[in-house]
């Protein structure tokens, strides 16, 4: 459980950081808590960890009609974030405080966990119904990615090598929306078998992505039934989880956030 | 059940000794001790599950900085035969299971180990791994070991068992080789008793391997002396066994084997004389100090967890509830382990306490590809009560009886004749199941909500016996110190602290209880087999008494007071009805101990044999609800009641129950060692297997029940194993409560709950 030699470097600035990650072979370290794992077991053996944990990254604001998340913050953060506390945006807070432990809501981060891109975490699927956008900055300046854009698969991204993500920002609902994270937890991992995220808008339109049951977290169309979408969708079995098991269960869990999301934005 | 109070100590509840330097980090584990000029290993571990080693290739991990030497097998000064880990402690010329080590890497640093491990290259020739343990016994099939080193015999088996291991099969059925043992238990004419039964059940049962997942994974130091004495710092639950594991290993006299057992960071049966061996034999190549700590997944890999097993079961009843006969086949799977198995004591425990007119049950052992086996919490008896508890509410329900009533009218009393064929000592099966019969839960379980049931179960573990010794030794100080070479395991030393404070008239606060190595130390087996408490606890009390005689021989002198007249309370020798003449322990041991006193210093020893055994019983109610749409299982409440004999200190008895509890939650609904099709490990992390956390388990009602042994110290027993066994039977008869399913495979996860109710019928 030691890691192959690396070497380290912490950035203090924006341009130390994307110096340091010309290294193609360099991995970038913010919480470490998807990171550091697997570098012990020398599944990853990066030549060198740019650790940016001391940039300005984190934090949650309102600005501008937006919500803007800092990658850096933690999901601790987020689960005690003001900004959060409605009903609009609640589906946030209540997916970071069903991810891990205590000890890990307290490292692990936003930025992190959506550049590690693991199928079965949870956020990716907030994010997507809630129509984040990703501020990815290089040093040939920044892009922004649309979430539904940005997962391509198990571990991959739309993120270049050479990019940090900097901010997620997401669109506030109207007035009288409500969201909600609802998951079937594997008893080990904790990771989603099966998770939704639910947005309501007063308008009767609604946003649902699922996560943990396939490639990567996805949207459900708008203009078909849950139960038909994944009826349709390709979807992950494994010796703990059939198929099967995971399709039926991810349509109980967007069942259910549509249910809370619901409830949330009537009790506006 | 009556509170007792002719005691001052016993029956007090007070904090564990060793909990203040555990909770505030004091406490120094094997992997903490500093050692001059210490080598740390690494093992390279077989990624394949059956195999021929055809080379190991060293040059490239010789090559790293800091690597000291690259052993495989043939290095270590093995001086014995046999296919046990003992003596193989590396694979020779064939593995038998993905993760056995083969070759271990020792290096000046941790970091030099592991990156000399990554680069050690072995070349293998697959064999066909055996993985299905009801296949792998049919005639003809392949055979999970093919290089037989037949003699294999060490001292592991007789430390948990405390019972006969049952008959070997006379009537030889078709098997193939992979059946390294066979048991019949027969007695009576089963057939015509099921015959005349009125209700019949049967089933088949499966529970898989169960990891023991002690907080502190396996670990030992090994170091020679200059006087060429090898001395093994590690963490184990026998001092002892493990010194003549390693003389039998490497053929060296005991005396020459010094064994430091240090602070236990959680063991429940997979601590026996397992990595040992390897950090001794590289000690004893290298002639310098060699410390192995596993990593968890090396843990997780390439150690002892609980077997697998099949359990075929049948039981029939008379009309009324009198049970008639039981009849079976329990089928463990010891994967490497030829040396011992469970399939006698499951094949025992299997008829649980109740009596039966007749009965015809067999037990295999059979090797496979699969780890090797070894014991954990309560060895071959979850799985056992599992099948039983599951059908005699199966039974009950047939017959239209309450469960309850239906396991009282047959729970066996002191004198009943068990499957052993001996007769069972005093117990409070009864007892146990009248408790929980009166509890609220069980009261109203009829009026409860939609897909909520209440299960109940019993279970017992009859408890082992080894002969033990202790030393007490009054300080100049007056406190005293008592002297064993008990691990302690689960707060024994607690416990002895309370025995000895009792009997010899201090408070616990004033006793300090060593647990000596095996160079100074009385003698004291293992910790396992719920005996700790029961034989040494006696020898402590005995030692007690013994260095109490003298304190009152030397305080009769003192006072002029004849000792029968004379009391200690508090640690102040006195007259009994005359207070005020009185002379203090601290003073009588400062007149013995000093040059020129006059008194032999105050110290007593103590001895126990004990040959009855003291079984412990505990009855379960689990309340839950089933989710059907996910196949989720919630615990709402728990309720245990156990007999413990005597509760020497309530709060310790009750921390025993609730990891219990726990513990059985995780065989019901949790914990899985699963191998793919080629015996690969497929959990083997945390992130895949689980064990219950503690968001997880839900309160307890923890309900002590004090049916005292006779031979116990205060009345005490064994109760450590006991409150696991039952739990995952009580859960799934809580399911069938709930949703009307019998689930008759572990762990009960969410899939399995889901897909057996989707299938409209039993699983």
């Amino acid at each position: 459980m030691i890691p192959a030699q690396v070497a380290y470097v912490r950035a203090s600035t924006l341009e130390e950081a994307f110096d340091a990650l010309s290294d193609p072979d360099a991995k970038v370290l913010a919480g470490g808590h998807s990171l550091l794992p697997v570098m012990k077991l020398r599944i990853a053996r990066p030549s060198l960890l740019v650790d940016i944990g001391r940039l300005e990254l984190g934090g949650v604001r309102l600005d501008d009609g937006k919500l803007r998340l800092g990658a850096l913050a933690t999901w601790d953060d987020l689960v005690r974030a003001d900004e959060l506390e409605t009903p609009a945006l609640a589906a946030i807070a209540e997916c970071a405080g069903v991810i891990g432990d205590l000890q890990v809501r307290n490292r692990g981060t936003l930025g992190g966990s959506l550049a590690h891109a693991d199928p079965a975490s949870d956020m990716p699927a907030v994010v997507l119904a809630l129509g984040a956008a990703l501020e990815l900055r290089s040093s040939e300046g920044e892009r922004t990615v649309a979430a539904a854009d940005f997962f391509r698969g198990p571990f991959t991204t739309a993120l270049h090598a050479d990019e940090l993500i900097a901010e997620i920002v997401l669109p506030l609902p109207p007035h009288g929306s409500g969201s909600a994270y609802v998951k079937v937890e594997h008893p080990a991992s904790g990771f989603a078998l099966a998770g939704a995220a639910a947005l309501m808008q007063p308008d009767g339109s609604r946003t649902i992505a699922v996560t943990g049951i396939g490639a990567q977290p996805f949207l459900l169309s708008n203009n078909t039934e849950p139960g038909a979408a994944l009826a349709e969708a390709e979807i992950y079995g494994d010796r703990f989880a059939s198929e099967e098991y995971r399709r039926h269960v991810a349509g109980v869990v967007v069942r259910r956030a549509l249910e809370r999301a619901a409830e949330r934005a009537k009790g506006v | 059940m009556q509170a007792v109070t002719e005691y001052s100590v016993i029956g007090v509840a007070r904090p564990r000794v060793d909990a203040p330097d555990k909770v505030t980090g004091a406490t120094r584990y094997a992997a903490d001790g500093y050692v001059h000029g210490l080598l740390h290993a690494r093992p390279v571990l077989s990624t394949e599950a059956h195999a021929r080693i055809l080379s190991v290739e060293r040059e490239a991990a010789l090559a790293v900085s800091g690597v000291v030497a690259v052993l495989i097998a043939g290095d270590l000064p093995i001086a014995a035969a046999g296919n046990d880990r003992t003596v193989e402690p590396l694979a020779r010329e064939e593995v038998v299971f993905a993760g056995q080590p083969v070759a271990i890497v020792v290096a000046e640093s941790e970091a030099a180990a592991e990156d000399g491990a990554e680069l050690v290259l072995v070349e293998y020739e697959r064999l066909e791994p055996v993985v299905d343990v009801e296949r792998a016994m049919r005639p003809g099939e392949a055979l999970a070991r093919l290089v037989d080193d037949a003699e294999s015999g060490g001292d592991l088996e007789s430390i948990h068992a405390g019972v006969d291991r049952g008959e070997d099969a006379e009537d030889e059925e078709e098997l193939s080789g992979n059946v390294l043992d066979t048991v019949h238990r027969n007695s009576g004419d089963a057939v015509a008793a099921f015959e005349a039964s009125d209700a019949i059940v049967s089933g088949t049962f499966r529970t898989p391997w169960i990891y023991q997942a002690y907080i502190e994974p396996q670990v030992a130091t090994a170091w020679l002396e200059p006087n060429e004495t090898l001395v093994v710092s590690t963490s184990t639950q026998g001092s002892f066994v493990t010194q003549r594991e390693l003389a039998r290993a490497f053929d060296l006299p005991l005396e020459r084997i010094r064994i430091v057992a240090e602070p236990l960071g959680g063991a429940f049966g997979g601590k026996f004389a397992l990595v040992e061996p390897l950090a001794a034999g590289a000690a004893l190549v290298l002639r310098r100090p060699v410390r192995l700590v596993l990593t968890r997944g090396e843990d997780f890999q390439a150690t002892n967890p609980a077997s697998a097993q099949v359990s075929e079961l049948r039981i029939g009843a008379h009309k009324d509830g009198t049970l008639t006969a039981i009849s079976g086949r329990m089928i463990v799977d010891r994967g490497s382990n030829a040396g011992w198995g469970v399939e006698g004591i499951s094949s025992l425990l299997v008829a649980g306490p109740y009596r039966w007119e007749a009965h015809d049950i067999r037990g295999y052992g059979v090797q496979t590809n699969r780890f090797t086996f070894g014991a954990y919490r309560g060895p071959g008896a979850p799985a056992a009560a599992f099948a039983l508890e599951t059908l005699l509410d199966e039974l009950a329900a047939e017959l239209g009886l309450d469960p309850v009533e239906l396991r009282l009218r047959n729970a066996v009393v002191e004198g009943d004749v068990g499957v052993s064929g001996n007769p069972f000592p005093t117990m409070g099966a009864v007892e146990v199941l009248q408790r929980v019969q009166e509890h609220a839960l069980w009261q109203t379980r009829d009026s409860l909500p939609d897909d909520e049931g209440v299960g109940v179960a019993l279970g017992y573990w009859p408890g082992g016996n080894e002969p033990a010794a202790a030393v007490c030794r009054i300080n100049q100080d007056g406190t005293m110190t008592i002297i064993t070479s008990a691990v302690d395991m689960s707060g024994v030393n607690t416990g002895f602290a309370a025995i000895a404070a009792e009997a010899f008239g201090l408070s616990p606060e004033q006793v300090r209880v060593v647990s000596a190595d095996t160079a100074t130390g009385p003698y004291s087996g293992a910790s396992g087999g719920s005996k700790v408490t029961y034989t040494v606890g006696k020898a402590v009390l005995r030692a007690a008494e013994a260095a109490r005689e003298k304190l009152l021989a030397a305080a009769s002198e003192e006072l002029e007071i004849a000792p029968d007249d004379l009391e200690v309370v508090d640690g102040v020798v006195r007259a009994v009805g005359a207070h005020d003449r009185s002379i203090s322990v601290e003073e009588i041991s400062r007149l013995a101990l000093r040059f020129g006193g006059r008194y032999e210093p105050i110290e007593g020893h103590g001895g126990s044999a004990q040959t009855v055994g003291a079984p412990s019983a505990a009855a379960h109610l689990v309340h839950v609800r089933v989710d059907r749409e996910t196949g989720e299982v919630e615990l709402l409440g728990y309720v245990m009641a156990q007999d413990v004999g005597r509760a020497l200190n309530p709060a310790l008895v009750e921390g025993q129950m609730r990891g219990g509890v726990a513990q059985g939650i995780g065989w019901a609904l949790l914990e899985e060692l699963a191998h793919d099709e080629d015996g690969q490990l497929l959990t083997g992390s945390f992130m895949d297997y689980a064990i219950p956390l503690a968001e997880r388990v839900p309160d307890i009602d923890t309900l002590i029940v004090e049916v005292p042994a006779p031979d116990g110290p205060y009345g005490a027993k064994g109760i450590g194993e006991a409150p696991v066994i039952a739990g995952p039977p009580a859960i799934a008869n809580a399911i069938a409560a709930a949703v009307g399913l019998r689930l008759r495979e572990l762990p009960m996860t969410p899939p399995r709950v889901w897909a057996a109710l989707n299938d409209g019928s039993d699983t």
